[in-house]
């Protein structure tokens, strides 16, 4: 099972209820939710938000291409994935992405969610703008994207 | 021909709207259009030099959103969107 969607931080809130309910299964002994929220430093600067920008149609279709080769390349029984990630602006704390993961074991989970993030980071166009306490703003370096099936 | 580029991350410091429209060659590939909207970047913020770094460092996606590499051609009209370095999560 899957879902993979962008959210319009705007508009609605990520919500950990909702992708419990999403991964819950008897056929599971393991669960994994992993949070990405907005810290108040980097690079030594002092962080106050961070504004998120997405290629909606594309970030949701890498989501869905990760999903599969995760499960093709990972060994993994009764997978379930839920990954939503904001756009727009969150302050500090606020939940920038949500990746929960069911497996039937334990050492599934950890796998498959780690593997998720990784490939998130490098491939699917999501792009974070801090903004500092001096009122300054800076988009962040990135990794360079030349084909995102590889 | 014309080219519309939808700009995100990075690049939307280009311009004040979330597009740019480039007269270019035809038949031209996104080879092309890089070199182009380097001209471009260069005549319009000479002192900035990252944003010529953000071109040369960014992909491209069709109107089908893949990923298209330099030798991709381009038909009139076509419309593109420029993918700069990425960092999500």
């Amino acid at each position: 099972m899957f879902h993979g969607k962008v959210i319009d931080a705007s508009k609605q809130s990520i919500s950990l209820d909702e992708a419990k309910k999403f991964i819950t299964s008897e056929q599971c002994g393991a669960s994994l939710f992993f949070i990405g929220t907005v810290r108040n430093h980097n690079n030594n600067k002092k962080v106050t938000g961070i504004t998120y920008d997405s290629h909606d149609a594309i970030v949701e279709k890498s989501f869905k291409e990760i999903y599969e080769e995760a499960i093709h390349k990972l060994t993994i029984d009764h997978p379930s994935v839920y990954i939503e990630h904001a756009k727009g602006y969150l302050g500090l704390g606020g939940i920038s992405i949500i990746i929960a993961v069911a497996a039937k074991h334990r050492s599934q989970v950890y796998e498959l969610s780690r593997y998720i993030i990784e490939e998130i980071k490098k491939r699917t166009p999501i792009w974070k703008k801090e903004h500092y306490n001096d009122h300054q703003s800076d988009w962040l370096k990135g990794n360079p994207v030349h084909d995102l099936s590889k | 021909m014309k080219i519309k580029i939808e700009l995100f991350g990075a690049a939307r410091d280009f311009s004040k709207q979330d597009y740019l429209e480039l007269t270019v060659p035809e038949p031209t590939s996104i080879k092309e259009v890089r070199e182009n909207l380097m001209d471009f970047i260069q005549a319009k913020y000479p002192e900035n030099k990252n944003y010529l770094e953000i071109v040369k460092r960014s992909a491209f996606a069709n109107e089908h959103n893949e990923i298209v590499q330099d030798h991709y051609q381009l038909s009139a009209n076509s419309k593109l969107c420029i993918i700069p370095p990425v960092g999500g999560g």
